[in-house]
Parts: structure tokens; sequence; C-alpha cells
């Protein structure tokens, strides 16, 4: 299936800092696709850069099977984003607000939809309220009902969750899965807590420094028994051609003259070691390479 | 010695000329007399004022007199701009006052017709005026032009044209040219927009002439005007 | 791009700062009238000694039209601020309220953005010179009467009949919107490279004071340049109170106005066109 967007070696600097540097990934319909990394990491830049906000200086995107910059007016209508805060304007309302944004997007939004979105949102009743008198995450669910009013495929949104309170989170978190599952949006979000992804995102794909670091689904990315464990070992051909027949061949990864790389459970080394040392290897040294998510943590503490 | 020699010589020529074409003296006296038969009118005019460094429309109005020198533009609502008082726009004003010794300049061509020239002199020092020379058309008995020479004001001339009123010596058309000084304001203050054509550097000047045309078009002659008319404001 | 327009039209006239533009001229003419009718008699005289001097004027000199010229003459520098503080806004304000990502997710080009802007601040700007219409002029006859206006140059003293005086101002403040919708093309301009509108409201105000000085310097060396600031023709409609009208130097600084608008327009549409949103 074609994927409903599709980023190749994209590229960014802004001065001489290099925001985003060679990103290449790609989203299939119906996904919630997370964009993991700190603050700086190029997550926003390459959000603004799917939505034609910052203009990109190598690469190309493709939304649908269409580049981007040839048919961006037309490919934005299929998709709706919150970038960072979702500011909207403070002295109207939020009825007013969302009619605004509706608007621009299709000039003929009845109110029912806005009602609808409103319900969707859970901001009913409080429509007519100031903007600048609604709570973070009020103005987070607005935010959310102005980029799905206009029903689009695509939702791209820019961690939705910062600055709520933890039931504020679990409420939009509640909210974007609804929109995955029930109305079938696909939906890129961003976000700076590996723990929000697990909790959201079906894919990932991790930046740090405008570069990718790893990407897959998240199940695959976080499962323990594809930690990768390194065997130094002194002539690794001794044992090869048993290892290709035995029950391990699968969980082998790479390997060398003097090393070979399983993917495989921690709870499993002490069998593994045992095994090769019986087929006359011999074990200089195992090396378990760090978990995704140490990886991660270890890259947000620097 | 000198001085009083040419003063006799003056006067001697004066008195031979005066005798040339009839007495001066009644000539003037009956001039006089016709002009003052005239104690106020109210006339309907038209008045254009040429000044160098003014930019006045033709303006309509009705201008009141009454001897020996109220004046008042009445214009309804709008504007009315004369020459101060002691330059003032009928004839009367331009004679002087009380006692004066005329005297006869002989004959000269204005505007193709044979006028009598004199000199008014005032006898007393105190008005403004120092001298009027007069071009008076004997013939119908109406002064044609007078060069008024006042103490503050400098020379003021007036052309007359006579017609339907001829017979109370009120002109239908009269310019009078006077001397102005010239006007001047900072641009800083005026912040002129200046596009046009008077970006050009004018010629200084320390005085300009200016003019004003008034056409009479209908009087109303001894009506016996109030007071009252020339205080009002417009 | 009507709704569009409808819709930025909606947000300038919800926003309670923009009212408070319309607040500064009514305090500024209120002023100005209130002045004038106190102590405006000697005000005229000490303007009109050298002509005084010569000739008596008699009548209402101190009248509605006189009166609302004076005040045209005094805004000239405030009611270019009054604009600038909207068109300043128009884009630096959406970026620095963050807005302006929101509004180009959307499927509006940047030069239809940009155009919106430009014709949203020409409409605030033609109801606020209506309003200072209605203040200067319609209030000023109102409280002072008619007659006819006397209009005095640095070398000129210029008497309009009143009759002949509506037209002039119909013209004078038709003339006026094009010269501020140079201004407000002008801060939309400045308006597209910062994200706080502070920045070029001020801007705009600097620029059009430090150009409108000099225009009005008397130097050789100006007199070169002068021709081709817009600040010498934005005073254009003062043209309209001269005797005889300059139509062509009235419509040489037209076409100045108008050409560095639509250059301030174009050069705002260049660079937002390719402007990177980072707000």
């Amino acid at each position: 299936m074609e994927p409903i967007i599709a980023v190749e070696h994209l590229s960014k600097s802004f001065k001489k800092r290099l925001a985003v540097n060679d990103l290449s990934f790609s989203i299939a319909e119906g996904e919630v696709y997370g964009f993991l990394g700190q603050n700086g990491a190029g997550k926003s830049t390459t959000m603004r850069m799917l939505l034609g906000l910052i203009f990109p200086d190598k690469g190309a995107i493709f939304i649908r099977g269409q580049r981007f910059d040839n048919s961006k007016r037309h490919l934005l209508r299929s998709i709706g984003a919150i970038i960072e805060r979702p500011d909207m304007y403070g002295y109207l309302s939020g009825w007013d607000n969302l009619k605004i944004f509706a608007t621009l997007t299709d000039p003929n939004t009845p109110d029912a939809r806005l009602h609808e979105v409103l319900e969707v949102v859970g901001l009913n009743g409080r429509e007519n309220d100031k903007f600048s008198a609604y709570s973070q995450g009020m103005k987070q669910r607005l935010g959310i009902a102005v980029a799905m009013v206009n029903k689009p495929d695509l939702l791209i949104l820019d961690e939705p969750t910062n600055g709520l309170d933890p039931q504020g989170i679990a409420e939009i978190r509640n909210l974007i899965r609804s929109l995955s599952k029930d109305h079938g949006k696909t939906i890129l979000i961003s976000s700076h807590l590996l723990h929000e992804m697990e909790l959201i995102a079906s894919s990932m794909l991790v930046l740090h420094r405008g570069k990718k670091i790893a990407d897959g689904k998240v199940n695959d990315l976080l499962n323990p028994a594809q930690t990768l464990v390194e065997f130094a070992i002194q002539d690794t051909t001794i044992i090869m051609d048993q290892l290709l027949h035995s029950a391990w061949a699968s969980t082998l990864d790479q390997h060398a003259a003097d090393a070979l790389v399983f993917k495989l459970h921690p709870d499993r080394i002490p069998l593994l070691n045992a095994w090769i040392v019986e087929q006359g290897g011999r074990v200089k040294g195992i090396r378990s390479k760090h978990s995704l998510e140490d990886y991660f943590l270890s890259i947000t503490h620097d | 010695m000198i001085r009083t020699f040419a003063i006799l010589l003056c006067a001697v020529f004066f008195c031979n000329a005066s005798f040339a074409g009839g007495d001066a003296n009644q000539l003037y006296e009956a001039l006089r007399k016709k002009i003052f038969q005239v104690k106020d009118y109210q006339a309907l005019v038209e008045m254009k004022i040429e000044v160098n460094y003014m930019r006045i429309p033709q303006l309509t109005g009705k201008l009141y007199f009454k001897s020996p020198d109220k004046m008042r533009l009445e214009r309804t609502g709008g504007l009315s701009i004369l020459p101060k008082k002691n330059i003032n726009l009928t004839l009367s004003n331009l004679i002087p006052s009380g006692q004066v010794v005329v005297m006869d300049a002989g004959y000269a061509m204005l505007n193709g017709k044979k006028v009598r020239v004199m000199k008014i002199v005032p006898e007393l020092d105190a008005g403004d005026i120092v001298l009027t020379k007069m071009w008076i058309d004997e013939e119908s008995l109406l002064a044609m032009r007078t060069e008024t020479t006042t103490r503050n004001d400098g020379t003021v001339i007036m052309e007359m044209q006579y017609a339907a009123y001829a017979q109370y010596a009120l002109p239908d058309r009269v310019t009078i040219f006077m001397d102005l000084k010239d006007y001047k304001l900072p641009k800083g203050v005026t912040l002129d927009y200046n596009q046009s054509a008077d970006l050009k550097p004018k010629k200084k000047t320390e005085n300009q002439k200016g003019n004003i045309q008034i056409k009479y078009l209908k009087y109303e002659i001894n009506k016996g005007l109030s007071d009252a008319v020339f205080n009002q404001k417009n | 791009m009507i709704k569009l327009l409808w819709f930025e039209l909606y947000k300038i006239f919800r926003r309670p700062r923009t009212y408070i533009s319309f607040g500064i001229v009514t305090a500024i003419t209120s002023v100005i009238q209130l002045a004038m009718l106190s102590d405006g008699e000697s005000f005229v005289n000490f303007a009109m000694q050298g002509i005084n001097e010569q000739f008596e004027i008699q009548g209402r000199i101190m009248n509605g039209y006189l009166i609302g010229y004076i005040i045209l003459q005094s805004l000239l520098i405030h009611i270019p601020l009054l604009v600038a503080l909207v068109a300043g806004d128009s884009l630096a304000g959406e970026a620095n309220l963050g807005t302006l990502r929101l509004i180009l997710t959307r499927p509006i080009s940047r030069h239809q953005l940009i155009l919106v802007k430009f014709i949203s601040s020409f409409i605030y700007t033609t109801l606020l010179i209506i309003w200072l219409a209605v203040c200067a002029l319609f209030f000023s006859l109102w409280l002072f009467g008619t007659g006819d206006m006397i209009n005095l140059k640095s070398d000129a003293f210029i008497l309009i009949l009143k009759d002949d005086l509506m037209w002039r101002y119909g013209a004078a403040f038709l003339f006026a919107m094009l010269a501020m919708t140079t201004i407000a093309s002008l801060a939309i301009f400045l308006s597209a490279f910062a994200d706080n509108a502070i920045g070029p409201i001020i801007s705009t105000m600097g620029v059009v004071v430090v150009l409108t000085i000099l225009s009005n310097l008397e130097l050789p060396l100006f007199n070169l340049v002068k021709p081709y600031l817009f600040t010498t023709h934005m005073i254009g409609w003062k043209g309209f109170f001269d005797d005889p009208v300059p139509y062509e130097a009235i419509r040489r600084s037209c076409f100045v106005l108008v050409a560095y608008t639509i250059g301030f327009l174009g050069m705002t549409m260049l660079y937002f066109n390719k402007k990177d949103i980072r707000s």
C-alpha cells in the first residue's frame, strides 16, 4: 500500500546549525506515528516542513504520492495540524476561533460540523467562552478540534500533551487513540517522552540532533527480546557450522571473524554462553548493546 | 536761494497754465461738488484682487459707502478683503479734505482722450494725503485717473471708467494700483506642498505692486444708509 | 478570498486595540477644536500678521473649513502612527500570537494572505480617514460654521470660496487615503520581517519621521533625492487647497505613492513567500 507520507533525504539548517539531517521515513495509512526526541532534536522542524511552514534545503516530501511542494494547497486540505502550542485569538470565543480556522479550509463548513467536533473534544457548552479564559487542556482540545474540523485524513500534532496535568494528558491521549481507532485518522504525533509514545504510537521514529537514530514498530523497538548481545569469540569459524544448524540460528543478527551479534532477550545470555563454550568456542567477552529505551534515556540525559 | 527761485518759477508756470483753458480751481470745485453730492451708496460689485502673493478668486458682494470715509464689503457668509482704511476705494477718499491748493498741470492724453491734469495739495499738514494728481475729462466733468501720494501707504493710483452713473461721478469700473510690502512665512510653519511650478526661486523684492479691479453692477444712491450697516460683522 | 477578508476584518474590529486609533483621532481633533474655540482668534491674527498690515479681512475667518485644514495639518504625523498600529501588527502580530503558523497550515497561499492583510489594512485606513473627515471637517463645520477658507503658504495667501471647498476636501481625503495606504504597505512590509508588532510599528514611524525631515530640509544635497521620497508626496492633499490646483504635481505624487505601495507589497510577497515560519 502507498504510504500516506514519504520523506526522502530531508535536510534543513538554520544558519550553521543543522536542524534536520538527511531524514527519510514513511508513514502508512491509519498509523499513529510518533516522532520521539528531546527538545531541539528536529521534530517540530520536520513537522513544519511537512506543512510547508519551513522550506527544506534538500530532499523531498510526498503525500499520497504527490510531491508536496508542487500541490501544497491541495494537499493541505487533507491535513489538520497543531504545531507547538495551539495559539489562537484570545479576544475571540472558542466558537469564533474554530469557525475562522474551519472556514480557511472550507468556507462552507456547516455549524453542525463545529458542534460535532466540539462534542468529540469535550468542549460543548464552553464554546462561547473567550479563548483567553480557557485552561491549557481546553486550549489543547480546541486545537485538536481545529485540526480535525475539516475531516482531514492526516493529523499532525506537535507535542499535544505539553503543559498538561496528568488528567489532561490522559484525556488527550484517549482522544488521539479514539481519533485513530474510531475515526480512522492517520496521526503523526511528536513527544519527548518515550512512555507517551509507547502508549499512543504504533510506529515511531527517534530523532537526535536532526538525525534518525531508529525507526520501526513501537513493539519491535521496545521489545527486550530484540536486545542486541555481542559475543567476542577468538575464532568464530570453529562454531559457525554448528550454530547455523542449531536453534540459536534465528537469533543471529551479525557475524564477523571475532564476534557474533545475537538479537535475544537478556535472560537467555547464560544459556547461549554455555552452548558456545560447549561447542568449543572461546568466549572473550559478552556485551549487551543498549535497548532503545536505554539509548533514548542516555541521549536525553547528555 | 536756488530752491526759492525754483518754487517761484513753478508757481508762475502753474499760474500761467491754469489760465490756459479755464480756471483749474473752478473745475476742481465743480468736480468736487459732483463727487460729494453722493452721501452714500450701496452697490453690487465684482472685485478682483491681483497681488503677486495673493491668489483670490473674483469676489462678488455688496459694497456700502457712506461719506466721508465709511466703507464695507458685504459677502454673506464669506470673507471680505479690502485694503486698509486709509487706502479707500472711492474717489472721495482720495481727494484731500479741507482747504487745498489746486495747481494746473496742463493737458495730457489718456486712453486717446485729451484730459486736464491738476495737482491738489492740502493746505494743512495733518492728513495722510500729501498730494493728489487728477486727470479730468472737462467735457463730462469726471476724474478719469488719480494718483495719490500718502504719508504711510505709498502711492495709490486709481483709473475709472464711467457709464450709467456718470452724473453722480460714480464709476462702473475702477482699477486701483498700489504699493505693497512683500509677504513671507517660514516654510517650517506652513509645511508647503512645493511640487508645482512655484518650486522655482522667486525674485526677492522688498515692495510689490498690486491692483484691485472693481466692477460696479448696480448702485443705490443716497438712500440714507445707517451707520449700523458698517458695524455689522459679516 | 472574500471569506478570508471578512474574517480578517472581523478580527481587526473585534480587537479593542483597533478602536484606540479612532479614540485618538477624536481626542486630538476635539483638543484642537477646543483650543480654537477659546484662543483661535489670536492664533489666526498671529499667522495673518503680514496680511493684516495691508488688508482688512472681515468675516468668519475661523470657520469649520479653516479649522478642518489646521487639524489635517497637525495630524500629518499622527495618522501614519495610527495606521502603522494596525498594519504593522498584521503579520508580526499573528507571528507573535502564534496564529500565523496555524493560518499557514490551512490551504491558503501566502500571496493571498498578504493581499488580504493589505486590503484589510486599506479598509481600516479608509475608515480611519472617514472618521477623521467626520471629526475634523464635519464637527468643525458644526461648531464653527461655514465660510471662505484662507490658506497661508510660505509665499502665498490663498482664499478659497466656500462653495468651492467641499470637493477639495473630498479630493484631499481621497489623496490622504492613498498616502496612508502607502504607509500601511510599508508597515506590512516591515511586519513580514518581525515576530513582534512593536518593531515594525516603531520602524515605520522611524522611516516616516526621518524621511519627512529629509523632505523638509532646504539643503541642495537633499533636493536631489526629495522627489523620490514618498514623504515628499504624502502632503499632496494640500495641493487641492492651492489656486490653481497643481494637478500635474498631484498626479506625479499619486504615481510615486502608488509605485511605492506596489513596491512595498511586491517586496513583502517576495520575502514572505520564502520565509520560514519558526514563530
